[in-house]
């Protein structure tokens, strides 16, 4: 691990977004954006970092890059995914998350809005964005955009881990979560009936008066023994945040697969029903059911195959290749890059991207390595002059 | 005077926050080196742990002759929860995380601000007290061992740990284990019964509620040094209750998820079906219904 600082200032800031759509009865809870800023007592740069798919700016692999960056002299503002779900309500402006440009523009505007009304005593001298996995494909669009509107002036972007196909790199997810567990929820259960049995059997074992978490993390992880059952877990988590996200835009774009359009659930209504039948749904079924359905009528250009190209790193490939302001990291065996996707990174970024030869999907952040070049790179000191 | 405050505290979390653009409000400080040494060291303590465990569980695999029989996948409760309030508990939950987000949670951050020995001593204070429910509890359970233990960490940490202030029995190697009414009403054989958030207090279930005014109503009626009674009793429910939250690494809605009722739910009952397994004599397992978890 890279060293840290001792001492890390959080702070949490709650904010109204004019242009959210108005916010459904059972989403009451996610009205507001809640961002985190780490602030410097000097006038230093800022560095906005983006959370990965479905998570918010609160994670434990963004408190490292939080503390990596705080200390080597940011103002640090982290911001959730626009898959959040309390991004989807508070700071979306459709509702339907997952296209690439139309959240990048709604990333842009909140930013704008935080930037301009943090505290005058947080003074800035000049703004990077960064992000990981999803987050990182994020802040490389949000630069594109800043680059056109100029309102921000960012002046570098780092991608770390970033998927060059949101949908490609979703598709292996499925097929993972369909081999280790298995189509539809009935293998949900059978995981969760083999979970209860192992830790109901090792605390009877063992001589414990109390379940706590410590116990729990022990018992899961000697259950998940095999890499099938840990790839369980992984394609499991993802699929819950996806099920978030699915039934958040049928309720937005009304599109009718799962709750009625016209008698959205309310408060008191069970929504178990639901979940248990969206976590059968592989994310096909939210693209063909919600996403497409919703944009198809607003773009009507648009075909279901140029609503899939528009979601590749790709679209900005002229600007990757020819701005030099864009970064990236990442590893040779991250699950979410097939070869060509990495090639067409390297090729597209030249010495402007590094790949480590393990770590796989973000287990290089926080390293020594991983940390002395992020901040290399967003100080424009790279590639390094070989001494 | 009380009903006053009571009855403005329920209006402003019924009403919600007041609705401003913006806040801004510091939070404790975010500890990144020590935490990264710790977790270390926990991962070391974590390797060793899931070693032993997994050692145990071969053992327990190998199965001896006379060790209870082990619960097969089959044996766990179905994923659905037996929640016939539903209705109420949702409407209790949205209350509880309401009055979390405006007032209990901004209390306990104040709190986490006090200097540590301060609050680790109000912590050891009422864990002191709260030895002498488990005293009787355990003693009801039957399981006198750990009564003896609890008896000894009040007899220790009331005298030498000055009322209770400093946590002594510990140090001796007499870790706390506390427990309640609910665990000896588990102990015998009473099931959870329906889910149910109570409010203020938030997961529980039929049998954990009756357990907990159960404990209350014990610690009313023994009254140790008039602390439970009288104007007095208002100010340390209030300090104790705040020491609680503050002690509950737990967010409402922090997830951002439409599922949370459902996700805490689930894992409340499950935890609490898994502890009662542990207190169940090492007969053999009754074969699991089609009833839903909990019934």
């Amino acid at each position: 691990m890279a060293p840290l600082p001792a001492k890390v200032p959080l702070a949490e800031i709650n904010i109204e977004l004019p242009w959210r759509q108005p916010v459904p009865q059972i989403l009451w809870f996610n009205s507001k954006l809640r961002v985190w800023l780490s602030a410097q007592d000097k006038p230093a740069p800022l560095a906005v970092v983006i959370s990965g798919t479905g998570s918010d700016g609160n994670t434990k692999t963004m408190s490292v890059l939080r503390a990596a960056l705080y200390g080597a002299g940011y103002h640090v503002l982290t911001l959730p995914s626009p898959t959040f779900p309390g991004f989807i309500v508070s700071a979306s402006s459709t509702g339907v998350a997952g296209d690439l440009e139309q959240d990048g523009h709604d990333l842009y505007s909140a930013m704008q809005v935080i930037i301009a009304r943090l505290p005058r005593k947080v003074r800035i001298t000049d703004i990077d964005v960064l992000g990981y996995s999803l987050g990182g494909a994020n802040a490389a669009i949000v630069k594109s955009i800043d680059a056109t509107e100029g309102k921000l002036k960012i002046h570098r972007a780092l991608m770390i881990n970033p998927p060059v196909s949101l949908f490609s790199s979703v598709g292996r997810l499925d097929r993972l979560f369909t081999a280790a567990i298995g189509p539809g929820d009935r293998g949900v259960e059978l995981l969760y009936r083999r979970l209860y049995a192992q830790i109901a059997n090792l605390y009877r074992a063992s001589d414990r008066l109390e379940l706590d978490e410590n116990f729990l993390l022990t018992a899961g992880a000697a259950t998940l023994k095999t890499d099938a059952e840990f790839s369980a877990a992984i394609a499991l988590a993802f699929r819950l945040e996806l099920v978030d996200m699915f039934f958040i835009g049928d309720l937005y774009a009304k599109t009718g697969v799962i709750t009625d359009p016209q008698h959205p659930p309310r408060v008191r209504d069970s929504l178990e029903d639901v979940q248990r039948e969206l976590r059968a749904r592989p994310f096909a079924d939210y693209f063909t059911g919600v996403f497409a359905p919703y944009y198809l009528k607003r773009r009507p250009d648009a075909t279901s195959a140029s609503l899939i190209a528009a979601n590749r790193l790709d679209i900005i490939a002229d600007t990757l290749r020819a701005d030099g302001d864009y970064y990236a990291q990442t590893s040779s065996n991250d699950l979410i890059l097939n070869k060509r996707e990495l090639a067409w990174l390297e090729d597209t970024l030249g010495s402007r991207i590094v790949v480590y030869d393990h770590g796989g999907h973000l287990g290089e952040v926080g390293d020594r390595q991983q940390v002395a070049d992020m901040l290399d790179m967003l100080a424009g000191h790279w590639p390094r002059s070989t001494q | 005077m009380k009903a006053c405050v009571l009855m403005s505290l329920l209006a402003l979390t019924l009403g919600g926050c007041a609705s401003q653009v913006i806040s801004i409000r510091t939070v404790p400080d975010q500890t990144p080196a020590a935490d990264n040494a710790a977790a270390a060291a926990n991962a070391a303590a974590f390797a060793s742990a899931v070693a032993a465990e997994s050692a145990e569980t071969s053992a327990a695999e190998a199965h001896a002759p006379d060790a209870p029989p082990l619960l097969t996948p089959e044996d766990a409760p179905p994923m659905y929860t037996y929640d016939p309030w539903e209705r109420l508990n949702r409407f209790t939950y949205r209350f509880n995380a309401r009055f979390d987000a405006a007032i209990f949670l901004p209390a306990a951050n104040t709190y986490r601000r006090a200097p540590r020995p301060i609050r680790a001593g109000i912590h050891n204070f009422f864990g002191n007290l709260a030895e002498i429910d488990s005293v009787i509890n355990y003693t009801l359970q039957w399981r006198l061992k750990y009564g003896l233990r609890s008896l000894e960490r009040l007899a220790i940490n009331s005298t030498v740990g000055i009322g209770g202030l400093i946590d002594v029995a510990t140090k001796l190697k007499l870790p706390g284990a506390p427990t309640g009414f609910a665990t000896t009403l588990a102990k015998w054989g009473m099931h959870p019964g329906p889910y149910l958030v109570i409010p203020l207090l938030g997961p529980s279930t039929l049998r954990d509620g009756v357990g907990f005014l159960a404990d209350y109503g014990t610690e009313y009626g023994i009254n140790v040094a008039g602390l439970y009674r009288g104007d007095v009793s208002w100010g340390l429910g209030t300090v104790n209750a705040i020491d609680q939250r503050a002690n509950i690494n737990f967010r409402y809605y922090s997830g951002g998820s439409p599922f949370e009722y459902e996700t805490i739910r689930f894992l409340y009952v499950r935890r609490r079906l898994i502890e009662d397994e542990g207190l169940r004599p090492k007969e053999p397992v009754k074969p699991a219904t089609d009833a839903p978890a909990g019934k």
